[in-house]
């Protein structure tokens, strides 16, 4: 373990962790933003629409990211679309995870018991209402375990666009690696970022699930 | 004379090739309380939530103050169902209690009445408060109107239910065995704010399977048995001299289960 060459690395490591993070929480900003429009749209029950969304999904969960990426990538020019590394990489997360988040969603929204949005019917509020006001709440609360575990696969994913040359951490650990033969001390120190950042994510996760489910679930009393 | 406060003719309904009423005829006068009764899977709980549409029906009429519920007033004209605005106009005057108290979870007892005072009386925040306010006194339960409704036992979970109802200061009010699905010991508090109402001259139809309640409180007993009213009268004479065989013996099945 040379940490002599990890120092004189930690600028490029550093920048590159940044772009880690910056590529995931866009990618993952599109991802939930796109996801929980389709979860809407799918709630309309237009069945072309439904078919049509239900297709997207199959084919995003169905393929490998990385193939999503190169037709993206190299693919998009043929057809007008020249994206810079970086961007194509958080496109590229933000419409692998849609699908993911979708599916999250929508498990959310069915979750949300019948009675909740009967009572709300029957007092005589308008859709709108019900979907944000009563709907919508109890699905969030139902589904962020399901979103902070999507989070963190997401986060692992990034290593992915070091292979359409995103200056991510992967990228310059491997730049690292090939000018230092030191792959060991590299893929090692790639563990330690990765294993930092998901331990952030998954704590602040616990943490706002005990606070949005503290008054709901209490732990005595009675039901 | 003025329409009754609800008025079924020749209701009648089927999921899929099960007929679950079969043409009712019922009606309730202002201020009276009427309690449907019988065995379970008889129909009672699907034709309350016909009452303010949350089941649609195949045949007849419901009417609620002369109004027409769930489909355009056409007399002739193939059935439509009527525009969602109205529907809404019509069911905020109808309120309801459903067995499993559907109070929403992630808002506090206060909240949960404050709510459609705001979304559908549009009532300023501090209006609703007031207003909210006053229904939970009034069920018992000023003192909780910060909790939310997993902290707080059933009984005054169906009674912050019946003060959402309430708030919203509706004609008539529904309810769908409100009693059910409450611990033995919390089933007396929610019955005597029931009671209440009634003494207050609220129009209520109930189903319930509180036969002492039913006694006491209905005006008329309606016992309903495979989609069909059986029998309807005073609580006397359903209770105790029914010559319907299927009467005398739902209730006899009743009287050994609760003697012991």
């Amino acid at each position: 373990m040379s940490f002599e060459v990890l120092w004189r690395y930690a600028p490029a490591l550093l920048s590159g962790f940044g772009i880690t993070i910056l590529c995931w929480g866009a990618g993952a900003a599109i991802g939930i933003a796109a996801g929980f429009g389709i979860a809407l749209l799918q709630r309309l029950n237009f069945a072309p629409l439904g078919w049509l969304l239900r297709v997207y999904i199959e084919i995003i969960r169905g393929t490998p990211f990385l193939v999503q990426l190169f037709l993206l990538y190299s693919g998009g020019p043929f057809i007008g679309l020249r994206l810079e590394a970086t961007t194509a990489g958080i496109l590229g997360l933000g419409l692998y995870s849609s699908a993911y988040f979708a599916e999250a969603f929508r498990a959310g929204f069915s979750a949300v018991p019948r009675g909740q949005t009967e009572a709300a019917q029957c007092i005589g509020m308008n859709s709108f209402d019900i979907l944000w006001r009563i709907s919508l709440p109890a699905m969030l609360v139902a589904t962020l375990p399901a979103i902070v575990n999507l989070l963190i696969i997401l986060s692992k994913e990034t290593v992915i666009l070091s292979i359409i040359t995103v200056p991510e951490l992967m990228y310059q650990m491997q730049t690292m690696a090939a000018e230092t033969f030191t792959a060991f001390d590299a893929i090692f120190a790639m563990a330690v970022f990765y294993w930092l950042l998901v331990e952030t994510v998954s704590r602040l996760g616990y943490r706002l699930e005990r606070r949005v489910t503290a008054y709901m679930a209490p732990a005595t009393g009675a039901a | 004379m003025s329409a009754p406060m609800i008025e079924l003719s020749g209701v009648s309904k089927s999921f899929g090739s099960l007929q679950v009423l079969r043409d009712i005829d019922l009606s309730v006068d202002k201020s009276e309380v009427v309690c449907l009764i019988g065995p379970s899977g008889s129909g009672k709980s699907t034709l309350l939530r016909c009452v303010n549409f949350l089941e649609s029906y195949d045949a007849g009429e419901i009417r609620i103050e002369g109004r027409l519920i769930g489909y355009e007033d056409r007399p002739g004209a193939p059935r439509r169902l009527m525009r969602g605005r109205e529907l809404r106009e019509l069911r905020c005057e109808i309120g309801m209690v459903f067995q499993h108290f559907n109070l929403w979870p992630h808002m506090s007892a206060l909240q949960n009445v404050t709510e459609p005072l705001r979304r559908v009386r549009r009532l300023s925040a501090p209006e609703a408060a007031e207003r909210a306010m006053q229904v939970l006194t009034r069920v018992g339960l000023a003192e909780k109107a910060a909790s939310y409704p997993g902290h707080l036992s059933g009984g005054q979970q169906q009674r912050v239910a019946i003060a959402r109802a309430l708030a919203m200061q509706p004609r008539l009010m529904l309810f769908d065995e409100p009693t059910s699905a409450l611990d033995p010991e919390l089933v007396g508090e929610v019955l005597e704010v029931m009671r209440g109402l009634a003494s207050e001259g609220m129009t209520m139809l109930i189903v319930t399977h509180e036969m002492g309640f039913a006694a006491k409180v209905a005006d008329r007993i309606a016992f309903l048995d495979g989609g069909r009213i059986v029998e309807q009268g005073p609580p006397r004479q359903v209770f105790h001299e029914s010559n319907e065989p299927r009467v005398r013996q739902f209730l006899q099945t009743y009287h050994d289960r609760n003697s012991f």
